[in-house]
């Protein structure tokens, strides 16, 4: 039996602008933050399958730097202690959304730089071996060849990994940046009320994970190879997934 | 005259020397073949003249100087087409990306190439949507775009069921009549009887023995190569 549900409340937390500030403010931090890890964590695992020894560590010491500490760590790190280093970071420019952007973005590279690897990988050789003698030059075949197909392993990965970015703004709450969370939390606060603030933030994300997947099935629609009239929902093989239950 | 040239070719990886110095060369229009025990080095001396690998010593050279990009084609035993891209923009690639031609001028080359071929019908299919044989007739193509002097194949048939080795070889050998210069490492005999030059028994590294089809089958000179045709025949 519920013992007290405000219908009302619930819809005033619902259409509220802090939500869809929030939700909007949360959405943003997850695309710039993946957006930027999907660069740096390409160019890390580059780096993991270089040739050269000195560049292979470098990308060994990236990922296991962001992935062995945890996330909350460095977002506190970044927020409260890059500025006491350096004065720079101690300026007005430097905002509770930037210091969640730089934090996420670095840790989330890591976790992409493993995904970006494994697609990399997935990719015949025998690819850059007919690019190679055609005389394309190895970006030439990294470009056209190699990125597009591994694109194609790396999505549905990258998909769960915006939904954990997603979520891991929540934790910028703690260093005032006015997400979904902070919403609710003040909400309840306020009334004195916790069920209908907490679950229409809940809703919220639902709805943006909810249309990420449609977008996420689109995507992977236009990188799967056939040809339009026989398109069909992709039967690509299981990719090896990154846990991240610790985060 | 030769077109192609191996000159005391070495090639090992770690302690195994797989070409222990071969010498061979093709004249212009030239077909020669290549036989072998898996492991002889025939594949490995194909991705030399290729310039896929780097030579231990020795030299290739075509119209006596190092290859340019895409002056030597290659056909590889799995195809090895571009996943992502369709029959079409596969032949294309080399022109575009390489020749620096332009999109039209491109398309233009490459369905004439795949008509050639046979298969101007499946420019719009990706390679997942052809079989074997449509994938390595799109191979071949692709390599003639770029309008080689001459074409190496890697076992071209061993990868396609029995029933679509007929269609790889038909194109084969209407390229030996038209004049190219190729190789082709294979063990299809009756190709190497009917089209070859000259067929070559190649073992440990080594080329054993070199002569016209008719004798190199009716009467090769070397044990080991009588051992190996008793075994394929």
């Amino acid at each position: 039996m519920l013992a007290s549900f405000d219908t009302h409340l619930f819809w005033v937390a619902l259409s509220s602008g802090p939500y869809w500030r929030g939700a909007l403010l949360a959405l943003e931090v997850t695309a710039a933050s993946l957006t930027t890890a999907i660069l740096i964590g390409f160019f890390v695992a580059l780096g993991a399958l270089s040739p050269r020894r000195g560049i292979r560590s470098i990308s060994w010491i990236y990922n296991w730097l962001f992935r062995a500490t945890p996330t909350l760590l460095q977002l506190f790190f970044i927020w409260y202690a890059l500025p006491q280093l350096w004065t720079g970071f101690a300026q007005s420019w430097f905002t509770p959304f930037m210091a969640a952007w730089i934090a996420l973005s670095l840790n989330e590279g890591a976790y992409m730089s493993e995904i970006i690897r494994a697609g990399l990988l997935s990719v015949d050789p025998g690819q850059e071996l007919a690019g190679r003698a055609l005389g394309l030059s190895r970006r030439r075949i990294l470009q056209r060849i190699v990125v597009p197909q591994a694109i194609r392993i790396a999505i549905p990965p990258t998909g769960n990994e915006f939904i954990t970015l997603l979520k891991l703004t929540s934790l910028a709450s703690i260093i005032s940046l006015h997400e979904i969370l902070t919403a609710s939390q003040e909400l309840a606060v306020v009334k004195f009320q916790y069920p209908e603030p907490l679950l229409a933030a809940l809703l919220y994300y639902l709805a943006i994970v909810s249309v990420l997947m449609v977008l996420q099935s689109r995507l992977e629609r236009r990188f799967t190879f056939t040809s339009a009239r026989r398109r069909r929902p992709s039967t690509a093989a299981a990719v090896p997934a990154v846990s991240h239950d610790a985060r | 005259m030769s077109v192609l040239r191996a000159d005391n070719v070495h090639k090992r990886y770690d302690d195994l020397e797989v070409l222990r110095g071969v010498t061979f060369e093709v004249a212009p229009g030239q077909v020669k073949v290549i036989i072998g025990p898996s492991g002889s080095g025939k594949s490995t001396l194909l991705r030399c003249l290729a310039l896929l690998e780097e030579t231990d010593g020795g030299e290739i050279t075509l119209e006596g100087a190092r290859p340019g990009p895409g002056e030597v084609g290659m056909v590889f035993q799995r195809f090895n087409l571009f996943q992502n891209m369709t029959a079409l923009q596969n032949v294309m690639c080399g022109l575009v990306e390489v020749r620096r031609q332009s999109k039209s001028e491109a398309r233009k080359a490459a369905l004439e190439f795949l008509d050639r071929v046979g298969l101007a019908d499946k420019a719009a299919q990706y390679p997942d949507e052809l079989s074997g044989g449509q994938q390595q007739r799109v191979a071949i193509a692709r390599a003639l775009v770029m309008r080689p002097k001459a074409m190496l194949f890697d076992e071209p048939t061993s990868a396609l069921d029995v029933e679509l080795v007929r269609e790889v070889l038909d194109v084969m050998e209407t390229l030996a009549r038209e004049g190219m210069t190729m190789v082709v490492v294979s063990h299809e005999l009756r190709f190497a009887h009917h089209v070859a030059s000259t067929v070559l028994m190649m073992d440990d590294g080594r080329i054993v023995e070199e002569a016209p089809p008719g004798e190199f089958f009716s009467a090769p000179k070397e044990e080991r190569t009588r051992r190996f045709l008793s075994l394929v025949e």
